[in-house]
């Protein structure tokens, strides 16, 4: 008896596996700063002395699309976006450092600037950290400049500027938590070159046409391999009643 | 069941709550001072099916593992505190705050909320009072008889009394300002209130310390951008619809698989 079984419930387990990554990327459709993960199948050869056959499937995650995502305009002032390549850093609980690209700051009580998700944005000098101001300008490399509260429109005041980092494309890996990280771990220093523009935001880069696409492909690579082990099955059945005559 | 139908969950109802602060914001399009809400998605944790750089062999390692992700969650609506238009209305009473700050507002309880809804009325004793009859902090109190109401942009109150024609200083307007307006917590009615996030209210005279001015016979409109949440709506439509389509399509997976075996 064939054991072919097995190598077609890999293809369908492994396919229903590729359909939880899509599906999470077309669940962070709207998530700000969101980077599809890609995806493919590999596959894992078992050749024994016999006729060389047996070839499991494997899913795997190779990395993140890093490309921008769609740009839109919030016009809120503390709504940043890189253009192009490059990263804000973040302040872990832990001390250390992450990446990202979602920039919707806000500003607490205590005047520091946190994500979103409430995570310390990094400037030059460690988090940063805002006095009350009127008006925030913010330089195209991430310079914040403000106008304290009451004061004349034209007295800017140079406050800080935004640690922004750009490693070289695929030093960069998605961590458990959403965030990037370096690959082999450790800081970054920060990079002059990378641009930053305020009043946008960066939404995610998933793109649902070629989402849906994989869907749909992944969904008839999974109806292939039970239409194999239903074959495996009867092939099975039809050796048994051979027996039993 | 399938873990996949899960994530698409948390997308379907992490957009089903999007629509609703999208509808919110859309239905308080005409609301005096009001401030529209944002929704923050945030992705949710990572699982490691394989582990990137395990070693294959002694000598070998994986070049990358299986990661994958368990969906998304709306983390928190954002209030955004940018100005609405200022529409001229010419009535007396009417205020707008051209820049930060807040009205003071009395409530029945003894503590202040706070508001950016300047559209205010005299009740039957001569007090100050928003349309939802609660009075303005510090109290201002028209005297009988006088009329012709008119406030400075420093919130300086005067009125003329109508038998001698003598003007009069019949109260102050004060403003209060928050470090982190978008920490305030939203009462409905128009009204805030200070949260630990907001930090302490500053009071302070309208026009003086980044205070605005207060211009009379004007009331700040709704800060909602229709387009923009037309957009979004478009955009939540699109994302809820595909996020059941993946429910479906993995539904329609495991239905074959029991048909087919």
């Amino acid at each position: 008896m064939d054991k072919f079984l097995y190598i077609s419930m890999t293809g369908a387990k492994e396919a229903l596996d590729a359909q939880r990554l899509r599906a999470n990327n077309l669940a962070n459709v709207s998530t700000t700063g969101f980077k599809a993960d890609f995806h493919q199948y590999r596959s894992m050869s078992v050749f024994g002395e016999h006729y060389p056959s047996r070839a499991y499937a494997m899913s795997e995650r190779p990395g993140t699309d890093t490309s921008s995502g769609t740009y839109m305009e919030t016009a809120r002032d503390l709504d940043l976006a890189i253009k192009g390549d490059g990263w804000f850093a973040v302040q872990m609980p832990d001390g250390s450092e992450a990446y990202t690209r979602a920039g919707d700051l806000k500003r607490d009580v205590t005047g520091a600037v946190t994500t979103g998700t409430g995570l310390p944005i990094m400037s030059d000098g460690g988090p940063l950290v805002l006095p009350e101001y009127e008006k925030l300008v913010v330089g195209v490399d991430g310079t914040l400049s403000i106008t304290g509260l009451g004061e004349d429109a034209l007295s800017l005041t140079q406050v800080a500027r935004l640690k922004l980092v750009n490693p070289p494309a695929g030093e960069m890996e998605k961590g458990e938590d959403g965030l990037f990280r370096l690959k082999g771990g450790g800081e970054l220093q920060s990079d002059p070159e990378v641009q930053v523009v305020n009043g946008m935001l960066e939404g995610s880069n998933v793109n649902p046409v070629n989402e849906m696409t994989a869907i749909i492909s992944h969904a008839r690579l999974y109806e292939m391999n039970v239409k194999m082990m239903q074959a495996a099955k009867e092939m099975d059945e039809a050796s048994a009643r051979i027996m039993q005559n | 069941m399938h873990a996949s139908l899960w994530v698409s969950k948390t997308g379907l109802s992490a957009q089903d709550t999007r629509l609703k602060t999208i509808s919110n914001n859309l239905a308080n399009v005409s609301t005096t001072g009001f401030k529209r809400d944002r929704a923050v998605f945030q992705d949710l944790l990572y699982q490691i099916n394989r582990q990137p750089g395990g070693q294959s062999s002694q000598n070998t390692e994986l070049p990358s593992g299986l990661q994958l992700g368990t969906g998304v969650r709306m983390v928190a609506t954002q209030k955004e505190f940018t100005m609405g238009n200022i529409e001229v209305t010419d009535q007396g009473l009417d205020m707008a705050i051209n820049g930060r700050g807040f009205f003071q507002i009395l409530m029945p309880d003894g503590s202040i909320n706070y508001t950016r809804d300047g559209q205010f009325q005299v009740d039957s004793t001569g007090q100050v009072v928003t349309s939802g009859g609660f009075p303005l902090e510090p109290g201002i109190t028209v005297p009988e008889g006088f009329q012709n109401i008119s406030i400075g942009t420093d919130g300086v109150v005067t009125a003329v009394d109508a038998q001698t024609g003598d003007s009069t200083q019949i109260g102050n307007v004060q403003l209060a300002d928050f470090i982190n307006p978008a920490g305030l917590e939203a009462m409905g009615s128009n009204l805030f209130r200070e949260t630990v996030a907001s930090g302490a209210p500053t009071q302070g005279e309208p026009g003086q310390n980044g205070l605005g001015p207060i211009i009379q016979g004007a009331l700040e409109s709704s800060n909602v951008n229709v387009v923009e949440e037309m957009v979004n709506m478009i955009e939540t439509q699109r994302a809820y619809e595909m996020n059941s389509k993946v429910i479906s399509t993995v539904d329609q997976m495991l239905q074959f698989i029991g048909q087919q075996l």
